[in-house]
Protein backbone atom coordinates (compact mmCIF):
# COMPACT_ATOMS: atom_id res chain seq x y z
CA UNK A 1 0.00 0.00 0.00
CA UNK A 2 2.98 2.22 1.05
CA UNK A 3 4.76 1.13 -1.99
CA UNK A 4 1.89 1.83 -4.73
CA UNK A 5 1.01 5.57 -2.83
CA UNK A 6 4.78 6.20 -2.74
CA UNK A 7 4.66 5.26 -6.72
CA UNK A 8 2.00 7.18 -7.35
CA UNK A 9 2.93 10.77 -5.90
CA UNK A 10 6.78 10.51 -7.42
CA UNK A 11 5.56 9.26 -10.91
CA UNK A 12 5.93 12.24 -13.94
CA UNK A 13 3.85 14.18 -14.96
CA UNK A 14 3.48 12.27 -18.42
CA UNK A 15 3.02 15.56 -20.79
CA UNK A 16 4.39 13.57 -24.13
CA UNK A 17 2.90 10.99 -25.97
CA UNK A 18 2.05 7.55 -24.13
CA UNK A 19 4.56 5.17 -23.63
CA UNK A 20 2.81 1.99 -23.47
CA UNK A 21 4.64 1.48 -20.98
CA UNK A 22 2.59 -0.78 -18.19
CA UNK A 23 3.11 1.55 -14.60
CA UNK A 24 3.46 -0.70 -12.11
CA UNK A 25 0.40 -3.05 -13.08
CA UNK A 26 2.01 -6.32 -13.02
CA UNK A 27 2.88 -6.85 -9.89
CA UNK A 28 2.90 -10.29 -10.88
CA UNK A 29 5.98 -10.25 -13.44
CA UNK A 30 8.22 -7.98 -10.83
CA UNK A 31 8.12 -9.80 -7.78
CA UNK A 32 10.54 -12.14 -8.46
CA UNK A 33 12.75 -9.52 -9.83
CA UNK A 34 11.97 -7.42 -6.55
CA UNK A 35 12.90 -10.20 -4.85
CA UNK A 36 16.37 -10.37 -6.39
CA UNK A 37 16.95 -6.97 -5.97
CA UNK A 38 16.23 -6.88 -2.18
CA UNK A 39 18.26 -10.05 -1.90
CA UNK A 40 21.25 -8.35 -3.52
CA UNK A 41 21.07 -4.95 -2.05
CA UNK A 42 21.39 -7.25 1.46
CA UNK A 43 24.05 -9.40 -0.05
CA UNK A 44 26.28 -6.04 -1.30
CA UNK A 45 25.92 -4.49 2.12
CA UNK A 46 26.69 -7.20 4.10
CA UNK A 47 29.76 -7.60 1.91
CA UNK A 48 30.88 -3.94 2.52
CA UNK A 49 30.64 -4.25 6.21
CA UNK A 50 32.57 -7.23 5.88
CA UNK A 51 35.34 -5.59 3.53
CA UNK A 52 35.26 -3.19 5.65
CA UNK A 53 35.79 -4.50 8.80
CA UNK A 54 38.05 -7.03 7.64
CA UNK A 55 40.66 -4.82 5.70
CA UNK A 56 40.94 -2.70 9.09
CA UNK A 57 39.30 -0.11 7.59
CA UNK A 58 37.04 0.10 10.77
CA UNK A 59 38.14 -0.42 13.91
CA UNK A 60 36.27 -3.71 15.86
CA UNK A 61 36.09 -0.58 18.61
CA UNK A 62 33.34 1.04 16.33
CA UNK A 63 31.84 -1.39 14.10
CA UNK A 64 32.38 -5.26 14.45
CA UNK A 65 32.25 -7.53 11.75
CA UNK A 66 28.97 -9.47 10.55
CA UNK A 67 31.12 -12.84 11.64
CA UNK A 68 31.18 -11.29 15.13
CA UNK A 69 27.76 -10.33 15.52
CA UNK A 70 26.46 -13.69 14.30
CA UNK A 71 29.06 -15.48 16.50
CA UNK A 72 27.18 -13.43 19.44
CA UNK A 73 23.80 -13.63 18.44
CA UNK A 74 24.11 -17.54 18.46
CA UNK A 75 25.80 -17.46 21.79
CA UNK A 76 22.76 -14.93 23.36
CA UNK A 77 20.95 -17.61 21.51
CA UNK A 78 22.32 -20.58 23.14
CA UNK A 79 21.86 -18.78 26.59
CA UNK A 80 18.43 -17.97 25.82
CA UNK A 81 19.64 -14.55 26.77
CA UNK A 82 18.14 -12.95 23.77
CA UNK A 83 14.80 -14.76 23.67
CA UNK A 84 14.06 -13.79 27.64
CA UNK A 85 14.92 -10.13 26.77
CA UNK A 86 12.54 -10.47 23.83
CA UNK A 87 9.95 -11.84 25.74
CA UNK A 88 10.18 -9.57 29.17
CA UNK A 89 10.33 -6.54 26.71
CA UNK A 90 6.89 -8.08 24.37
CA UNK A 91 5.43 -8.86 27.49
CA UNK A 92 5.76 -4.94 28.98
CA UNK A 93 4.84 -3.59 25.79
CA UNK A 94 1.43 -5.75 25.70
CA UNK A 95 0.76 -5.11 28.73
CA UNK A 96 1.27 -1.07 28.34
CA UNK A 97 -0.32 -0.71 25.23
CA UNK A 98 -3.21 -2.79 26.04
CA UNK A 99 -3.78 -0.85 29.36
CA UNK A 100 -3.96 1.88 27.06
CA UNK A 101 -6.24 0.79 24.49
CA UNK A 102 -8.50 -0.46 27.11
CA UNK A 103 -8.77 3.45 28.49
CA UNK A 104 -8.26 5.36 25.51
CA UNK A 105 -10.40 3.82 22.95
CA UNK A 106 -13.25 4.36 25.02
CA UNK A 107 -12.30 7.50 26.11
CA UNK A 108 -12.01 8.43 22.78
CA UNK A 109 -15.69 7.59 21.70
CA UNK A 110 -17.27 9.21 25.05
CA UNK A 111 -15.24 12.38 24.37
CA UNK A 112 -16.01 12.26 20.36
CA UNK A 113 -20.20 11.77 20.72
CA UNK A 114 -20.39 13.70 24.09
CA UNK A 115 -18.73 17.29 24.20
CA UNK A 116 -18.56 17.86 27.95
CA UNK A 117 -16.39 15.11 27.89
CA UNK A 118 -14.44 16.67 25.00
CA UNK A 119 -14.65 20.19 26.83
CA UNK A 120 -13.60 18.25 30.46
CA UNK A 121 -10.55 16.32 29.03
CA UNK A 122 -9.28 18.89 26.30
CA UNK A 123 -6.71 20.93 28.48
CA UNK A 124 -5.13 17.41 30.04
CA UNK A 125 -5.15 16.24 26.60
CA UNK A 126 -3.14 19.23 25.41
CA UNK A 127 -0.75 19.46 28.00
CA UNK A 128 0.03 15.70 28.37
CA UNK A 129 0.59 15.35 24.40
CA UNK A 130 3.56 17.13 24.10
CA UNK A 131 5.37 15.16 26.63
CA UNK A 132 7.53 11.92 25.67
CA UNK A 133 7.47 9.08 27.73
CA UNK A 134 10.78 9.44 28.87
CA UNK A 135 9.88 12.53 30.62
CA UNK A 136 7.46 10.26 33.42
CA UNK A 137 10.82 8.25 33.93
CA UNK A 138 11.63 10.28 37.04
CA UNK A 139 8.08 10.27 38.61
CA UNK A 140 7.44 7.07 37.60
CA UNK A 141 10.65 5.54 39.24
CA UNK A 142 9.83 7.47 42.44
CA UNK A 143 6.54 6.06 42.24
CA UNK A 144 6.67 2.60 41.16
CA UNK A 145 10.52 2.19 41.55
CA UNK A 146 12.24 0.15 38.65
CA UNK A 147 9.91 -2.88 38.69
CA UNK A 148 7.99 -3.98 35.77
CA UNK A 149 4.98 -1.96 37.13
CA UNK A 150 7.23 1.26 36.43
CA UNK A 151 7.65 -0.54 32.24
CA UNK A 152 4.56 -0.59 31.69
CA UNK A 153 3.41 2.79 33.01
CA UNK A 154 6.16 4.01 30.65
CA UNK A 155 4.69 2.30 27.57
CA UNK A 156 1.13 3.49 29.01
CA UNK A 157 2.02 7.08 29.62
CA UNK A 158 3.56 6.95 26.27
CA UNK A 159 1.06 5.72 23.85
CA UNK A 160 -2.34 6.25 25.43
CA UNK A 161 -2.50 9.68 24.27
CA UNK A 162 -2.41 8.52 20.01
CA UNK A 163 -4.80 5.97 20.54
CA UNK A 164 -7.04 8.66 21.78
CA UNK A 165 -6.40 10.90 18.95
CA UNK A 166 -6.78 8.30 16.79
CA UNK A 167 -9.64 7.08 18.40
CA UNK A 168 -11.55 10.34 18.65
CA UNK A 169 -10.44 11.59 14.78
CA UNK A 170 -12.01 8.29 13.62
CA UNK A 171 -15.19 8.49 15.63
CA UNK A 172 -15.80 12.11 14.57
CA UNK A 173 -15.12 11.65 10.81
CA UNK A 174 -17.73 8.83 11.09
CA UNK A 175 -20.23 9.87 7.92
CA UNK A 176 -23.47 11.46 9.24
CA UNK A 177 -25.87 10.16 6.89
CA UNK A 178 -24.73 6.67 8.07
CA UNK A 179 -26.71 7.52 11.45
CA UNK A 180 -29.41 9.18 10.00
CA UNK A 181 -30.25 6.10 7.23
CA UNK A 182 -29.82 3.92 10.57
CA UNK A 183 -32.13 6.12 12.96
CA UNK A 184 -34.56 5.99 9.88
CA UNK A 185 -34.84 2.53 9.92
CA UNK A 186 -35.52 2.81 14.00
CA UNK A 187 -32.06 1.90 15.13
CA UNK A 188 -31.86 3.03 19.14
CA UNK A 189 -28.87 4.73 20.91
CA UNK A 190 -27.16 1.82 21.36
CA UNK A 191 -27.60 -0.16 17.88
CA UNK A 192 -26.48 3.36 16.35
CA UNK A 193 -23.47 3.30 18.62
CA UNK A 194 -22.89 -0.92 17.74
CA UNK A 195 -23.78 -0.78 14.42
CA UNK A 196 -22.60 2.24 13.54
CA UNK A 197 -20.08 4.17 15.29
CA UNK A 198 -18.20 1.79 16.06
CA UNK A 199 -17.45 -0.50 13.05
CA UNK A 200 -17.63 2.68 10.62
CA UNK A 201 -14.56 4.10 13.24
CA UNK A 202 -12.81 0.62 13.09
CA UNK A 203 -10.54 1.00 10.72
CA UNK A 204 -9.04 4.03 11.69
CA UNK A 205 -8.93 2.91 15.17
CA UNK A 206 -6.98 -0.26 14.45
CA UNK A 207 -4.65 2.27 12.14
CA UNK A 208 -4.20 4.54 15.01
CA UNK A 209 -3.61 1.36 17.49
CA UNK A 210 -1.14 -0.01 14.77
CA UNK A 211 0.89 3.60 15.01
CA UNK A 212 0.91 3.39 18.66
CA UNK A 213 2.21 -0.03 18.60
CA UNK A 214 5.42 1.06 17.08
CA UNK A 215 5.64 4.36 20.00
CA UNK A 216 5.08 1.86 22.47
CA UNK A 217 8.34 0.04 21.24
CA UNK A 218 9.89 3.03 21.68
CA UNK A 219 8.94 3.79 24.93
CA UNK A 220 9.72 0.39 26.55
CA UNK A 221 13.22 0.76 25.04
CA UNK A 222 13.85 3.99 26.84
CA UNK A 223 13.04 3.03 29.89
CA UNK A 224 14.75 -0.45 29.99
CA UNK A 225 17.69 1.16 28.79
CA UNK A 226 18.22 3.99 31.74
CA UNK A 227 16.64 1.35 34.46
CA UNK A 228 16.50 -1.64 34.26
CA UNK A 229 18.50 -5.43 34.27
CA UNK A 230 16.28 -7.14 32.24
CA UNK A 231 14.86 -7.00 28.30
CA UNK A 232 16.08 -5.80 24.80
CA UNK A 233 16.75 -2.03 25.91
CA UNK A 234 18.69 -3.13 29.13
CA UNK A 235 20.41 -5.70 27.07
CA UNK A 236 22.00 -3.20 24.53
CA UNK A 237 22.63 -0.86 27.16
CA UNK A 238 25.15 -3.56 29.17
CA UNK A 239 26.39 -4.49 25.62
CA UNK A 240 27.38 -1.00 25.73
CA UNK A 241 28.91 -1.13 29.36
CA UNK A 242 30.79 -3.14 28.54
CA UNK A 243 32.13 -2.49 25.11
CA UNK A 244 30.70 -5.33 23.65
CA UNK A 245 29.38 -3.84 20.50
CA UNK A 246 28.11 -7.43 19.19
CA UNK A 247 25.91 -7.04 21.37
CA UNK A 248 24.30 -4.13 21.00
CA UNK A 249 23.95 -5.14 17.52
CA UNK A 250 22.11 -8.00 18.28
CA UNK A 251 20.04 -6.25 20.34
CA UNK A 252 19.32 -3.91 17.50
CA UNK A 253 18.07 -6.49 15.45
CA UNK A 254 15.98 -8.06 18.05
CA UNK A 255 14.04 -5.02 18.49
CA UNK A 256 13.61 -5.29 14.28
CA UNK A 257 12.15 -8.62 14.06
CA UNK A 258 10.22 -8.44 16.91
CA UNK A 259 8.47 -5.22 15.96
CA UNK A 260 8.43 -6.67 12.41
CA UNK A 261 6.92 -9.68 13.76
CA UNK A 262 4.21 -7.73 15.93
CA UNK A 263 3.55 -5.65 13.04
CA UNK A 264 2.72 -9.03 10.86
CA UNK A 265 0.23 -10.29 13.68
CA UNK A 266 -1.48 -6.78 13.81
CA UNK A 267 -2.23 -7.03 9.93
CA UNK A 268 -3.67 -10.44 10.29
CA UNK A 269 -5.69 -9.45 12.95
CA UNK A 270 -6.75 -6.23 11.41
CA UNK A 271 -8.00 -8.46 8.26
CA UNK A 272 -9.92 -10.77 10.68
CA UNK A 273 -11.56 -7.80 12.31
CA UNK A 274 -12.30 -5.78 8.88
CA UNK A 275 -13.69 -8.18 6.62
CA UNK A 276 -15.61 -5.27 4.68
CA UNK A 277 -12.01 -3.91 3.74
CA UNK A 278 -10.65 -6.91 1.96
CA UNK A 279 -11.38 -5.25 -1.38
CA UNK A 280 -8.75 -2.96 -0.78
CA UNK A 281 -5.82 -5.61 -0.08
CA UNK A 282 -4.01 -7.68 -3.05
CA UNK B 1 -59.07 12.40 6.47
CA UNK B 2 -56.03 14.24 6.85
CA UNK B 3 -53.27 14.28 4.48
CA UNK B 4 -50.25 11.65 5.35
CA UNK B 5 -48.12 14.33 4.90
CA UNK B 6 -47.98 17.76 5.05
CA UNK B 7 -45.54 21.11 4.24
CA UNK B 8 -47.21 24.28 5.43
CA UNK B 9 -45.45 27.09 3.90
CA UNK B 10 -41.94 25.62 4.72
CA UNK B 11 -38.99 27.91 3.79
CA UNK B 12 -35.42 26.49 4.62
CA UNK B 13 -32.41 28.42 4.51
CA UNK B 14 -28.75 27.46 4.27
CA UNK B 15 -26.53 29.27 6.35
CA UNK B 16 -22.80 27.99 5.33
CA UNK B 17 -19.58 29.60 7.22
CA UNK B 18 -19.87 33.24 6.41
CA UNK B 19 -21.18 32.87 2.94
CA UNK B 20 -24.32 34.35 2.25
CA UNK B 21 -27.59 32.55 3.68
CA UNK B 22 -28.69 30.72 1.44
CA UNK B 23 -32.42 30.31 0.49
CA UNK B 24 -32.78 26.51 -0.83
CA UNK B 25 -36.84 26.03 -0.34
CA UNK B 26 -39.33 29.46 -0.03
CA UNK B 27 -42.88 29.10 1.16
CA UNK B 28 -43.56 26.16 -0.33
CA UNK B 29 -47.15 24.18 0.73
CA UNK B 30 -47.75 20.08 -0.62
CA UNK B 31 -50.09 17.77 1.42
CA UNK B 32 -49.67 13.98 0.22
CA UNK B 33 -52.82 11.39 0.52
CA UNK B 34 -52.51 7.96 2.18
CA UNK B 35 -51.79 5.57 -0.07
CA UNK B 36 -50.80 8.82 -2.89
CA UNK B 37 -47.85 8.49 -5.21
CA UNK B 38 -46.26 11.65 -5.49
CA UNK B 39 -43.51 12.68 -7.79
CA UNK B 40 -41.52 15.81 -7.39
CA UNK B 41 -40.00 16.87 -10.26
CA UNK B 42 -37.51 19.40 -10.81
CA UNK B 43 -33.83 20.09 -11.86
CA UNK B 44 -30.66 19.95 -10.26
CA UNK B 45 -30.49 21.68 -7.02
CA UNK B 46 -33.64 23.23 -6.75
CA UNK B 47 -34.05 21.89 -2.96
CA UNK B 48 -36.02 18.47 -3.74
CA UNK B 49 -33.79 16.63 -1.71
CA UNK B 50 -33.99 19.22 0.87
CA UNK B 51 -38.13 18.96 0.93
CA UNK B 52 -37.28 15.31 1.45
CA UNK B 53 -34.82 15.28 4.60
CA UNK B 54 -37.52 17.77 6.18
CA UNK B 55 -39.96 15.16 5.48
CA UNK B 56 -37.63 12.49 7.33
CA UNK B 57 -36.89 14.64 10.02
CA UNK B 58 -33.06 15.18 9.16
CA UNK B 59 -33.76 18.95 9.10
CA UNK B 60 -36.28 21.21 10.43
CA UNK B 61 -37.94 24.04 8.36
CA UNK B 62 -36.59 27.24 8.99
CA UNK B 63 -40.16 28.99 8.47
CA UNK B 64 -43.24 26.80 8.58
CA UNK B 65 -44.03 23.10 9.50
CA UNK B 66 -43.94 19.79 8.13
CA UNK B 67 -46.58 16.95 9.56
CA UNK B 68 -46.85 13.53 9.75
CA UNK B 69 -50.62 12.47 10.24
CA UNK B 70 -51.54 15.62 11.90
CA UNK B 71 -48.49 16.03 13.95
CA UNK B 72 -45.24 18.11 13.54
CA UNK B 73 -42.20 16.12 12.49
CA UNK B 74 -39.26 16.82 14.98
CA UNK B 75 -37.10 14.38 14.80
CA UNK B 76 -35.83 11.41 12.88
CA UNK B 77 -39.14 9.52 11.90
CA UNK B 78 -38.85 5.67 10.82
CA UNK B 79 -42.16 5.99 9.76
CA UNK B 80 -41.07 7.59 6.53
CA UNK B 81 -38.49 5.07 5.43
CA UNK B 82 -35.98 6.67 2.76
CA UNK B 83 -34.02 5.73 -0.21
CA UNK B 84 -30.99 7.95 -0.18
CA UNK B 85 -30.02 9.65 -3.29
CA UNK B 86 -26.25 8.57 -1.96
CA UNK B 87 -27.22 5.08 -0.74
CA UNK B 88 -26.12 5.61 2.57
CA UNK B 89 -24.97 1.49 2.47
CA UNK B 90 -23.55 0.08 5.60
CA UNK B 91 -20.18 -1.06 4.44
CA UNK B 92 -18.87 -2.69 7.20
CA UNK B 93 -22.36 -5.49 6.42
CA UNK B 94 -22.61 -7.37 3.66
CA UNK B 95 -25.99 -6.73 1.40
CA UNK B 96 -28.02 -9.27 3.51
CA UNK B 97 -26.90 -7.52 6.58
CA UNK B 98 -27.70 -4.00 5.00
CA UNK B 99 -31.13 -5.28 3.62
CA UNK B 100 -32.28 -7.09 7.15
CA UNK B 101 -31.16 -4.33 9.49
CA UNK B 102 -34.57 -2.67 9.60
CA UNK B 103 -35.60 -5.89 10.28
CA UNK B 104 -33.39 -6.32 12.78
CA UNK B 105 -33.98 -2.90 14.75
CA UNK B 106 -37.56 -4.01 14.88
CA UNK B 107 -36.83 -7.03 16.70
CA UNK B 108 -37.71 -9.44 14.05
CA UNK B 109 -36.52 -12.80 14.82
CA UNK B 110 -33.57 -14.61 12.83
CA UNK B 111 -35.29 -17.02 10.47
CA UNK B 112 -37.66 -14.09 9.64
CA UNK B 113 -35.44 -11.57 9.12
CA UNK B 114 -34.26 -14.43 6.66
CA UNK B 115 -36.85 -15.00 4.85
CA UNK B 116 -38.15 -10.99 4.36
CA UNK B 117 -34.94 -10.34 3.07
CA UNK B 118 -33.92 -13.46 0.84
CA UNK B 119 -37.26 -12.17 -0.85
CA UNK B 120 -36.23 -8.17 -1.57
CA UNK B 121 -32.82 -9.52 -2.45
CA UNK B 122 -34.38 -11.57 -5.02
CA UNK B 123 -36.96 -8.83 -5.78
CA UNK B 124 -33.84 -6.30 -6.61
CA UNK B 125 -32.44 -8.98 -8.86
CA UNK B 126 -29.41 -9.57 -6.30
CA UNK B 127 -30.04 -12.86 -5.73
CA UNK B 128 -26.18 -14.64 -5.29
CA UNK B 129 -24.55 -11.26 -4.04
CA UNK B 130 -26.17 -11.68 -0.52
CA UNK B 131 -22.44 -12.41 1.16
CA UNK B 132 -21.03 -9.62 -1.18
CA UNK B 133 -20.02 -6.19 0.86
CA UNK B 134 -21.29 -3.11 -1.13
CA UNK B 135 -17.68 -2.08 -2.21
CA UNK B 136 -17.62 -5.10 -4.25
CA UNK B 137 -20.83 -3.96 -6.27
CA UNK B 138 -21.79 -1.74 -8.75
CA UNK B 139 -23.21 1.40 -8.49
CA UNK B 140 -26.69 0.25 -9.72
CA UNK B 141 -26.33 -3.00 -7.81
CA UNK B 142 -25.75 -0.84 -4.70
CA UNK B 143 -28.87 1.71 -5.56
CA UNK B 144 -31.04 -1.38 -5.44
CA UNK B 145 -29.46 -2.88 -2.47
CA UNK B 146 -30.52 0.43 -0.83
CA UNK B 147 -34.51 -0.22 -2.32
CA UNK B 148 -34.08 -3.66 -0.54
CA UNK B 149 -33.40 -2.00 2.41
CA UNK B 150 -35.97 0.26 2.99
CA UNK B 151 -38.52 -2.09 1.51
CA UNK B 152 -37.71 -4.80 3.80
CA UNK B 153 -38.16 -2.75 6.40
CA UNK B 154 -41.61 -1.76 5.44
CA UNK B 155 -42.11 2.06 6.36
CA UNK B 156 -45.38 3.29 6.32
CA UNK B 157 -44.53 6.06 3.68
CA UNK B 158 -41.46 5.61 1.43
CA UNK B 159 -39.24 8.97 0.88
CA UNK B 160 -37.50 8.10 -2.28
CA UNK B 161 -34.65 10.19 -3.34
CA UNK B 162 -34.17 9.38 -7.54
CA UNK B 163 -33.93 5.71 -6.66
CA UNK B 164 -33.38 4.33 -10.01
CA UNK B 165 -30.90 7.46 -11.41
CA UNK B 166 -27.80 4.99 -11.75
CA UNK B 167 -29.35 2.29 -13.01
CA UNK B 168 -29.86 1.42 -16.80
CA UNK B 169 -32.81 1.63 -18.86
CA UNK B 170 -33.93 -2.02 -18.64
CA UNK B 171 -32.94 -2.64 -15.35
CA UNK B 172 -34.74 1.04 -14.51
CA UNK B 173 -38.04 -0.34 -15.98
CA UNK B 174 -38.13 -4.33 -13.99
CA UNK B 175 -37.56 -1.97 -11.06
CA UNK B 176 -40.37 0.55 -11.88
CA UNK B 177 -42.69 -2.11 -12.45
CA UNK B 178 -41.62 -3.84 -9.25
CA UNK B 179 -42.21 -0.69 -7.10
CA UNK B 180 -45.81 -0.05 -9.18
CA UNK B 181 -46.79 -3.56 -8.53
CA UNK B 182 -45.73 -3.09 -4.64
CA UNK B 183 -47.23 0.27 -4.02
CA UNK B 184 -50.50 -1.00 -5.48
CA UNK B 185 -50.70 -4.22 -3.61
CA UNK B 186 -49.82 -2.50 -0.75
CA UNK B 187 -51.51 0.90 -0.73
CA UNK B 188 -48.40 2.21 0.59
CA UNK B 189 -47.81 6.54 0.40
CA UNK B 190 -44.66 7.17 -1.98
CA UNK B 191 -43.05 10.46 -2.36
CA UNK B 192 -40.77 10.41 -5.26
CA UNK B 193 -38.32 12.32 -6.14
CA UNK B 194 -36.80 12.20 -10.30
CA UNK B 195 -35.72 14.69 -12.62
CA UNK B 196 -37.39 12.35 -15.29
CA UNK B 197 -40.75 13.32 -16.55
CA UNK B 198 -41.35 9.82 -18.44
CA UNK B 199 -40.45 8.45 -14.87
CA UNK B 200 -42.88 11.04 -13.53
CA UNK B 201 -45.49 9.74 -15.73
CA UNK B 202 -45.52 6.55 -15.30
CA UNK B 203 -45.25 5.84 -12.01
CA UNK B 204 -47.15 9.24 -9.98
CA UNK B 205 -50.92 10.07 -9.18
CA UNK B 206 -49.68 13.68 -8.81
CA UNK B 207 -46.66 15.34 -10.53
CA UNK B 208 -45.25 18.03 -8.23
CA UNK B 209 -43.15 20.34 -10.53
CA UNK B 210 -40.51 22.64 -8.47
CA UNK B 211 -39.33 25.82 -10.01
CA UNK B 212 -35.34 26.27 -9.76
CA UNK B 213 -34.25 27.80 -6.75
CA UNK B 214 -35.55 28.82 -4.19
CA UNK B 215 -37.64 25.19 -4.66
CA UNK B 216 -41.08 26.76 -5.00
CA UNK B 217 -44.15 24.40 -5.81
CA UNK B 218 -44.31 25.62 -9.44
CA UNK B 219 -47.21 23.18 -10.65
CA UNK B 220 -49.22 20.44 -9.61
CA UNK B 221 -50.95 18.14 -12.07
CA UNK B 222 -52.68 15.03 -11.54
CA UNK B 223 -51.64 11.99 -13.41
CA UNK B 224 -54.99 10.34 -15.02
CA UNK B 225 -53.47 7.52 -17.23
CA UNK B 226 -55.14 4.25 -15.37
CA UNK B 227 -54.45 1.91 -12.59
CA UNK B 228 -52.86 -0.96 -12.16
CA UNK B 229 -50.30 0.40 -14.48
CA UNK B 230 -47.56 -0.68 -16.53
CA UNK B 231 -44.37 1.04 -18.04
CA UNK B 232 -46.00 -0.01 -21.30
CA UNK B 233 -48.59 2.75 -20.55
CA UNK B 234 -45.49 5.57 -22.41
CA UNK B 235 -47.18 3.81 -25.67
CA UNK B 236 -50.68 5.25 -25.31
CA UNK B 237 -51.69 8.78 -26.94
CA UNK B 238 -52.86 9.71 -23.21
CA UNK B 239 -49.75 9.32 -22.73
CA UNK B 240 -47.65 11.86 -25.03
CA UNK B 241 -50.54 14.63 -24.39
CA UNK B 242 -49.81 14.32 -20.89
CA UNK B 243 -46.09 14.39 -21.08
CA UNK B 244 -46.95 17.67 -23.49
CA UNK B 245 -48.61 19.24 -20.84
CA UNK B 246 -45.86 18.35 -18.04
CA UNK B 247 -43.36 19.56 -20.40
CA UNK B 248 -45.01 22.72 -20.99
CA UNK B 249 -44.65 23.71 -17.19
CA UNK B 250 -41.38 22.09 -16.80
CA UNK B 251 -40.00 24.17 -19.65
CA UNK B 252 -36.50 25.70 -18.91
CA UNK B 253 -36.82 24.52 -15.68
CA UNK B 254 -35.46 21.31 -16.71
CA UNK B 255 -33.29 20.23 -19.02
CA UNK B 256 -34.24 17.16 -20.71
CA UNK B 257 -31.42 15.05 -18.71
CA UNK B 258 -34.04 11.93 -18.97
CA UNK B 259 -31.64 9.29 -19.92
CA UNK B 260 -28.52 10.06 -18.21
CA UNK B 261 -27.15 7.92 -14.94
CA UNK B 262 -26.08 9.69 -12.16
CA UNK B 263 -23.55 9.39 -9.65
CA UNK B 264 -24.73 9.80 -6.37
CA UNK B 265 -23.90 13.08 -5.57
CA UNK B 266 -23.29 15.73 -2.36
CA UNK B 267 -24.47 13.39 0.51
N1 LIG C 1 -26.58 20.85 4.17
C1 LIG C 1 -26.55 21.88 3.31
N2 LIG C 1 -25.82 22.96 3.58
C2 LIG C 1 -25.77 24.00 2.73
N3 LIG C 1 -26.44 24.06 1.58
C3 LIG C 1 -27.20 23.01 1.24
C4 LIG C 1 -27.30 21.87 2.08
N4 LIG C 1 -28.12 20.98 1.50
C5 LIG C 1 -28.51 21.55 0.35
N5 LIG C 1 -27.98 22.77 0.19
C6 LIG C 1 -28.22 23.68 -0.94
O1 LIG C 1 -29.60 23.70 -1.18
C7 LIG C 1 -29.88 23.70 -2.57
C8 LIG C 1 -30.81 22.56 -2.90
O2 LIG C 1 -30.14 21.34 -2.68
P1 LIG C 1 -30.86 19.93 -2.83
O3 LIG C 1 -29.90 18.89 -2.44
O4 LIG C 1 -32.15 19.95 -2.11
O5 LIG C 1 -31.13 19.88 -4.41
P2 LIG C 1 -31.82 18.73 -5.27
O6 LIG C 1 -33.05 19.32 -5.88
O7 LIG C 1 -31.99 17.51 -4.49
O8 LIG C 1 -30.76 18.52 -6.44
P3 LIG C 1 -30.32 17.17 -7.19
O9 LIG C 1 -31.37 16.86 -8.19
O10 LIG C 1 -29.05 17.58 -7.85
O11 LIG C 1 -30.16 16.13 -6.16
C9 LIG C 1 -28.52 23.61 -3.26
O12 LIG C 1 -28.20 24.88 -3.74
C10 LIG C 1 -27.57 23.19 -2.19
O13 LIG C 1 -26.32 23.80 -2.40
MG1 LIG D 1 -31.08 15.69 -4.50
Amino acid sequence: MASSAAHGAVAPPRTGRPTGRPTGRRPGRRAPLALLLKCGSVGVFLLAWYAATRSGWISPVFLPSPGDVLAQATALLRSGDLLNAVLVSSGRVFAGFALAGLVAVPLGIVMAVWWPARAIMDPFVSLLRPLPSITWIPLTILWLGIGESQKVAIVFLGSWIYVLFYTLASVRRVDPILIRAARNLGASDFAVMTQVILPASLPGIIAGLKITLAISWSCVLSAEMIAAQTGLGALIWQGKDWGDLATVLVGMVGISITVLVADGLAERLERLLLPWERHRRP
Amino acid sequence: MPPILAAEHVSKTFQVGRDEPLLAVRNLSLQVEEGEFVCLLGASGCGKTTVLNMFAGFTQPTQGRVLLRDRPITGIEPRCGVVFQSYALFHWKTVQGNVEFGLRMQGVARAERRRRAAHFIELVKLGGFERRYPAELSGGMQQRVTLARILAADPEVLLMDEPFAALDAMTRQVMQEELLRIQESSGKTVLFITHSIDEALILADRIVVMSALPGQVKAILPNRLPRPRHVSVQLSAEYARLKAEVWKEVGFEVRPADALPRSPDRR
